[in-house]
């Protein structure tokens, strides 16, 4: 990690504050770039004036309070929010130099260099080859034995595919809960994308699946730029290097995860890890 | 005490109430079966009907007719209902235009089936200046096109959401999302509603009575006129001649197996899948 | 950075077993402060009394280091505390560790005082009255700055940390001298010499707990600056 480590030093609290904490230095290190970004459904502002730099093939954890708007600004990473009538946005987001926002940048093409995985995991009706290979097909890639080297690769990263190599046929809905989760994740990697969203993608799964798929990300971002959307403060703690706090559709601080978690430099930050919100 | 019996009681009244139903259609069934079954034989199938007056024939041609004619209603009217109700509930489910549709359809399926055929009256048989089985069709068309609108509608609301945001999430357009994942998905609950369809459409008189006519031979084209069994039905019934009033009762045995048939597919073979 | 914090946890489970710890070592800290006054009064008005009080409720102060220690790991498993909640639970335990060797410290100036009591009075004992004054002063601020989660007072008494080094080194010196033209009373100035150390360890471990206080509201770790 390039950031240096400097000794905290302590600075006055303050009530509201306009600029976050943010100690790393623009420059091309830094994939996905949030400018000024607002976020509005409908008339509700959710989302006022992010500005945040995530650096490339590290795991970023977004974490606040229900409603803070981070599950909001990760789904504007690959426009899925679009999906829903009447949003519109102000300010940009780019990736890599590029906005998302720019007229030649298809919505297809976007969101098929950048994988998501979600909270409820959802493979598609058909069995654990197909799934894994529907990216692939709806990009005109049809030939068997690209499709087959992709479901290998995709499933041993996805660390399943001693568990699924001989069922490759069945149907993805006879996995476990944990093995279904890994299987949105191993299609979420089907295309090669360069970015992987993941919202709450642990939040109902057991102990036991949940650690690995922490573990699989941890090897995962050797690969890729990893953005996860956690409740879970543990979960940030274990997974991430860098924090961003969210409340209220504003961003409060965005450090190393070392540093929010043993030393924040912002209130509302000291007192939501505590659990002294609310 | 009397708490248990007055349990006891009510329970007991709504079995016999619930079996009390059962028994027009049992009786209904148990009439056509006595009535039909005599003159069961695969020469109804084959045969055409005799002249009034005159025994022996079938009635081979009303079946013929009524397949052709309900085959016809659905080429118009499945691809339509579906295309539609995949255009409502896909790409445009909160528009007004959506709002109009889905409100013109529940409308629709209460229309009386008479005025299906007097509209493809009006709009087929005058229009070519004969009567086919073509009007037939289209009268059948528009009279379960509003079901099978409704019934896609809700068998594409029936797919879960999460397929969709699946499916978008890796790069699909909502074309690929829909032929490859939710109309797949849908597929059996879609097959449900066009058998109950195909049973409904299947026994109506009124949209080919005047469509479609009558005929007494084998079907020679679709802008012809041709037989069909709900017709068949209706008129050998009030003949003065016997044997065709037994003809009769064969061909409504007929039309009740068919009905019922579609019906058992529908609820069976194409009932929905459970996760 | 906070110097309180100013409300309670969401789950009152945790802000008890936080307030619990806290309380066990601010006990720790006046049992170990009257033990030292125990055994400097048995020292100065060579009473064995006072030195053997000193020495037998140390038992109680060891038990309490050992309660502080299981509480705070208690406390780490149940509720995985982060930031400052951690940092006040880990100077906890360390604070507790300080004060049972202040205690221990205390003890052996208790043994000693009534190796000294048992021999004629020596005037040079008086010239303890400084070193005892200075890491008595240190002690107190240090256990005050603890209950009031001060961390200026507690990095002042870290400059006077030298001080006492000083006072310790010179009188050292000075008894040494002594013990040459006093041969018969060897031991007694010994036994001045190691009381006098004793209360330089006991001023060393006041700055320990200065420095975890420090740790602990602000997160600054100013151990072994002076070093540079």
């Amino acid at each position: 990690m390039s950031t240096e480590e400097h000794a905290a030093t302590p600075t006055e609290a303050s009530e509201w504050p306009l600029e976050p904490t943010n100690n790393f230095a623009p420059g091309e290190n830094n994939f996905i770039k949030v400018d000024n970004f607002k976020f509005f459904y409908g008339k509700k502002e959710a989302l006022h004036g992010i500005n945040l730099e995530i650096p490339s093939r590290k795991v970023t954890a977004f974490i606040g309070p229900s409603g803070c708007g981070k599950s909001t600004l990760l789904r504007n990473f690959n426009r899925m929010n679009e999906l829903i009538p009447g949003v519109r946005h102000e300010g940009d987001i780019t990736i890599h130099g590029t906005s998302i926002y720019d007229p030649s940048v298809e919505i297809i093409a976007l969101r098929r260099r950048i994988g998501m995985v979600f909270q409820k995991s959802n493979p598609f009706p058909m069995s654990i080859y197909e799934n894994i290979v529907y990216p692939l097909r709806i990009s005109g890639q049809n030939t068997r034995s690209v499709l087959d080297e992709t479901v290998e690769r995709c499933l041993r990263s996805a660390a399943l595919w001693d568990e699924a190599k001989d069922r490759l046929n069945d149907s993805a809905l006879g996995l476990s809960g944990g093995q279904m989760q890994r299987l949105c994740i191993a299609r979420a990697v089907a295309s090669r994308p360069e970015i992987l969203l993941m919202d709450e993608p642990c939040s109902a799964l057991d102990p036991i699946a949940t650690a690995k798929v922490e573990e699989l990300i941890i090897e995962l971002k050797k690969d890729f730029t990893i953005v996860i959307v956690t409740h879970n403060m543990q979960q940030a703690s274990r997974v991430s290097e860098l924090t961003a706090f969210f409340y209220l559709g504003i961003l409060i601080e965005f450090d190393n995860t070392r540093k929010i978690f043993t030393n924040p430099s912002m209130k509302q930050t000291e007192e939501y890890i505590t659990g002294r919100f609310g | 005490m009397l708490r248990l019996f007055r349990n006891h009681f009510l329970t007991g009244l709504c079995i016999a109430i619930s079996l009390l139903t059962l028994v027009p259609l049992f009786s209904i069934i148990v009439l056509v079966i006595k009535n039909g079954l005599p003159l069961l034989s695969t020469n109804l199938f084959t045969q055409l009907p005799p002249a009034p007056g005159l025994d022996g024939g079938g009635f081979g041609n009303a079946i013929v007719g009524t397949l052709v004619m309900v085959g016809i209603s659905l080429g118009f009217s499945v691809p339509l209902g579906i295309l539609a109700a995949v255009f409502v509930n896909e790409y445009a489910s909160v528009s007004w235009l959506a709002s109009v549709v889905r409100f013109v359809a529940k409308l629709l399926t209460g229309i009386p089936s008479i005025i299906c055929g007097v509209f493809a009256f009006a709009a087929v048989v005058m229009t070519t200046h004969k009567f086919s089985a073509l009007a037939g069709g289209l009268a059948l068309a528009i009279l379960i096109l509003p079901t099978i609108l409704l019934t896609a509608e809700q068998a594409l609301l029936g797919v879960p959401y999460a397929f969709r945001e699946a499916s978008f999430g890796v790069g699909a357009t909502p074309f690929q999302t829909i032929w490859r994942i939710v109309l797949p998905e849908a597929m059996p609950a879609i097959m449900t509603g066009v058998m109950l369809a195909v049973a409904r459409a299947a026994g109506e008189t009124a949209p080919v009575l005047f469509t479609a006519l009558f005929s007494q031979n084998w079907i020679k084209g679709i802008m012809e006129p041709t037989a069909s069994l709900s017709v068949l039905i209706y008129n050998f019934a009030s003949l003065p001649y016997a044997y065709h009033i037994k003809l009769a009762w064969s061909a409504s045995l007929i039309l009740v197996v068919l009905v019922t048939l579609s019906n058992i597919l529908a609820q069976v073979i194409f009932a929905p899948k459970h996760h | 950075m906070y110097k309180e914090p100013a409300k309670p946890h969401t789950l009152t489970n945790f802000t008890t077993a936080l307030d619990q710890l806290r309380s066990s070592v601010l006990r720790m800290s006046s049992l170990a402060q009257l033990n030292l006054q125990n055994s400097i009064k048995g020292l100065l008005e060579r009473d064995d009394d006072w030195c053997n009080n000193c020495i037998a409720d140390d038992e109680e102060i060891d038990l309490l280091e050992m309660q502080i220690d299981h509480e705070g790991i208690e406390v780490m498993s149940r509720f995985q505390p982060v930031a400052s909640d951690l940092r006040e639970v880990i100077s906890s335990i360390k604070i507790g560790a300080n004060i049972e060797r202040v205690a221990d410290q205390a003890v052996n100036i208790a043994r000693r005082a009534r190796k000294l009591n048992e021999q004629p009075e020596l005037t040079e004992l008086h010239l303890l009255d400084n070193p005892i004054r200075l890491s008595l002063t240190m002690f107190d601020d240090a256990v005050r700055a603890f209950a009031e989660r001060n961390t200026e007072l507690a990095v002042e008494l870290k400059s006077r940390d030298k001080e006492l080094d000083l006072l310790n080194k010179e009188l050292t010196d000075t008894l040494i001298n002594r013990m040459q033209d006093d041969s018969p009373n060897l031991p007694s100035y010994l036994n001045l010499i190691f009381i006098s150390r004793c209360l330089e360890r006991i001023g060393d471990h006041a700055c320990n707990i200065a420095e975890d206080i420090v740790f602990a509201v602000s997160a600054q770790d100013i151990r072994h600056l002076g070093k540079q």
